[in-house]
């Protein structure tokens, strides 16, 4: 994974079931007068905006590579059709995929990682889920559902007017619990500012690591679902090396089940802070600004995965402490 | 607008230039050096003897794909609107004489045929090297058109992915398409058999044949490139590459009756020679000078004068398949693509700010070796 490049198009990604209100949200940023020219990469061709020239109609196509290594699982249809778009590169200037209600949203996101050319045109920008907050019960079990909230930066509580305000209250703390990463926003219509949902950069690690000090300060709750998020927040330094031999063995053997991960390290004898992000099993990490006089230097970690043994990476982490 | 190599030598000199409105996405010749290109702007200009015409005006949606007839008759051009246009080149008088009147660009009448496709974005057709038909990309299909009975002959189900690249056999014989999983290559002489499979763990993104019609090359997603004798069972894997392999191109054969195969890979090429002995498998040595992608990659249709051009917006004639043998320039924003005409007299290139650019080869050169 790359930092992003200054002459690189941003992209949003907007996954949820269907009926969610995807499309609706995708007509909203179309038509919304933000002064960005907008091309949309969608999958069911006629129910967006039609007279924009720059709506594409794809067919999601995953690629496998590598015996099914799951970090070269890529999206080749986006390799395809983002690369022929890019030779319009002065006719647009944000970039909106819209996934089917049934897609897995890893194979996107990783497109724009591991493959050279979008990695030298593309900055992905964030990962906005619509969830229905009526019907998503119906769907809860289902995989897609439960990795569409996982790896999602802003997720629309969307439909909000169809049930009690406990029953919000409820799923709201039921998504929390999931990602504690992502901004969660109560919408109806899947109306909300656009500055909430373009030119997030939650990609960036130079902005990205705005941890939600509410979720770090929380005591850990017991939950009944597979997929969970929870952070560690150690003080002390790290042994480096330790640190590495830890993440590199968990990134092998657990990457399959790490959905999305971030933090920001003290490393023993660095004075810089090191801040890092990992999808699966592709990781990025680099030394950030000086740790401050006055700050307290210790380590925040989030993890959101599945079947994630918490105890056991909190002791393992411990282990890599000086 | 060139550059001279180390050598001091001048390979081609430029002879003529001119500006489309957006990134050339294709440039053409025909066998009676004719020169078409193609824009993201969705333009499709003809070039004769420094006479340009348009046969398309710049619109709102691109066109991708250019390819001319072997027989020169037809043009095919295809792109972001679905659409797949035929121009009957020989109906228009030639030699080119720009003239609005005969050519109105606003009208696409002057085409033969258009099939429309909705909404699929064709940007791979392809015509026969032996016969007027044209194969174009449909999503994950290819469609054969027949020139003499107009029709669309038949659909070629690849199934796997979209078509990400097609190749016809150069003795006519086959058909290669390209995507996911491998290579599927279909006999032209009954479309119904059922095609072989050249069968990759990864993405085929380039399919080349070599000019004898005797190897088939393919350029993959996971970095590497496959090469089978075509027939024979157990293909080649050339790995090393430090990405995907996005271009590739066979020399004429030489001495040994092999051709020698140039891959491009980011900013680096490699040119694979093959060991007398078969066991000794294919070796390369490496051409290093571009610092940004690669985009186009071409061998002289005579010699193994090799032409490279890139991001970089250097057009780099390699000599001998070895040493720089000359720089050409002429695109600040990046070179998109190139090509040679059929005796390899003349070079053209296009840019990714819409320059078009032709060379022509120097008086004083003594060939390209």
């Amino acid at each position: 994974m790359v930092a992003t490049n200054i002459n690189t198009v941003p992209v949003t990604v907007i996954t949820g079931y269907l009926g969610a209100g995807k499309t609706t949200l995708l007509n909203r940023i179309l038509t919304y007068e933000h002064g960005k020219k907008v091309a949309v990469i969608v999958n069911e061709f006629g129910e967006v905006g039609i007279d924009n020239q720059l709506v594409i109609d794809a067919d999601e196509e995953i690629f496998e590579m590598n015996n099914g290594c799951i970090c070269c699982t890529v999206r080749g249809d986006l390799i395809r059709i983002v690369g022929n778009l890019m030779k319009r590169r002065n006719k647009f200037d944000h970039l909106v995929i819209e996934t089917t209600g049934l897609a897995d949203p890893a194979p996107v996101i990783q497109t724009f990682f591991v493959d050279e050319d979008m990695r030298e045109k593309i900055s992905l920008d964030a990962v906005v889920t619509v969830v229905d907050a009526k019907h998503i019960q119906q769907h809860w079990e289902a995989d897609e559902a439960q990795e569409q909230i996982a790896f999602a930066d802003v997720i629309l509580l969307n439909k909000t007017d169809l049930v009690t305000p406990e029953e919000l209250e409820k799923l709201e703390n039921k998504i929390k619990a999931m990602n504690g990463m992502a901004k969660i926003y109560r919408t109806q219509n899947s109306e909300l500012g656009m500055d909430a949902l373009l030119e997030v950069q939650a990609f960036n690690l130079d902005r990205a690591l705005e941890i939600d000090p509410e979720f770090l300060n929380e005591v850990a709750h017991e939950h009944d679902e597979t997929v969970k998020s929870f952070a560690i927040v150690e003080s002390g330094a790290l042994d480096g090396q330790k640190l590495d031999n830890w993440l590199g063995k968990l990134l092998q053997t657990r990457g399959v089940d790490i959905f999305r991960m971030k933090g920001i390290l003290n490393i023993a004898g660095e004075d810089q802070r090191f801040v890092f992000q990992g999808v699966h099993m592709l990781f990025d990490g680099k030394p950030d600004r000086l740790w401050k006089k006055e700050e307290n230097r210790k380590n925040e970690l989030v993890f959101i995965g599945r079947n994630l043994d918490e105890t056991r990476l909190r002791e393992d982490f411990r282990q890599c402490l000086v | 607008m060139f550059g001279v190599g180390a050598k001091g030598k001048v390979l081609l000199r430029s002879r003529w230039g001119d500006n489309l409105s957006e990134y050339v996405t294709a440039v053409v010749w025909s066998t009676d050096g004719l020169l078409a290109a193609s824009s993201a702007a969705g333009e499709v200009v003809l070039w004769q003897d420094n006479n340009l015409v348009n046969l398309l005006p710049a619109g709102l949606t691109s066109i991708d794909c250019l390819s001319f007839s072997a027989d020169g008759k037809f043009l095919a051009a295809g792109g972001q609107d679905s659409k797949v246009r035929i121009w009957d080149i020989s109906s228009f008088k030639l030699p080119l004489i720009p003239d609005d009147k005969k050519w109105q660009p606003e009208q696409e009448e002057n085409s033969l045929v258009t099939l429309d496709n909705a909404p699929k974005w064709i940007d791979k057709l392809s015509w026969s090297p032996t016969c007027n038909q044209l194969a174009f990309s449909l999503g994950p299909d290819v469609q054969i058109w027949d020139a003499d009975c107009q029709k669309v002959i038949t659909t070629l189900p690849f199934t796997n992915s979209s078509v990400l690249d097609l190749a016809w056999r150069p003795n006519g014989n086959n058909l290669a398409i390209a995507g996911q999983g491998g290579v599927k290559i279909w006999n032209t002489k009954n479309w119904d058999d059922d095609p072989d499979l050249i069968d990759l763990p990864s993405a085929s993104i380039v399919t080349a044949w070599s000019g004898d019609s005797k190897y088939i090359a393919s350029g993959n997603l996971d970095n590497t490139i496959t090469v089978s004798e075509y027939g024979s069972p157990d293909p080649w894997v050339m790995r090393g590459f430090p990405g995907k392999v996005a271009n590739l191109s066979w020399s004429r054969s030489l001495s040994n009756n092999t051709p020698l195969l140039a891959a491009s890979s980011i900013e680096g090429i490699a040119v694979w020679k093959k060991e007398a002995d078969d066991k000794d498998g294919w070796n390369a040595r490496v051409l290093a000078l571009h610092d940004r992608r690669i985009q186009a990659l071409e061998f002289h249709p005579h010699s193994l004068l090799l032409a490279s051009a890139g991001d970089d917006g250097r057009l780099v004639l390699w000599t001998k398949a070895k040493q720089v043998g000359q720089i050409l320039e002429g695109a600040s924003g990046g070179f998109s693509c190139l090509v040679w005409d059929r005796n390899g007299q003349q070079l053209a290139a296009g840019g990714q700010n819409g320059e078009l650019i032709i060379w022509s080869k120097s008086k004083r050169g003594k060939g390209f070796g």
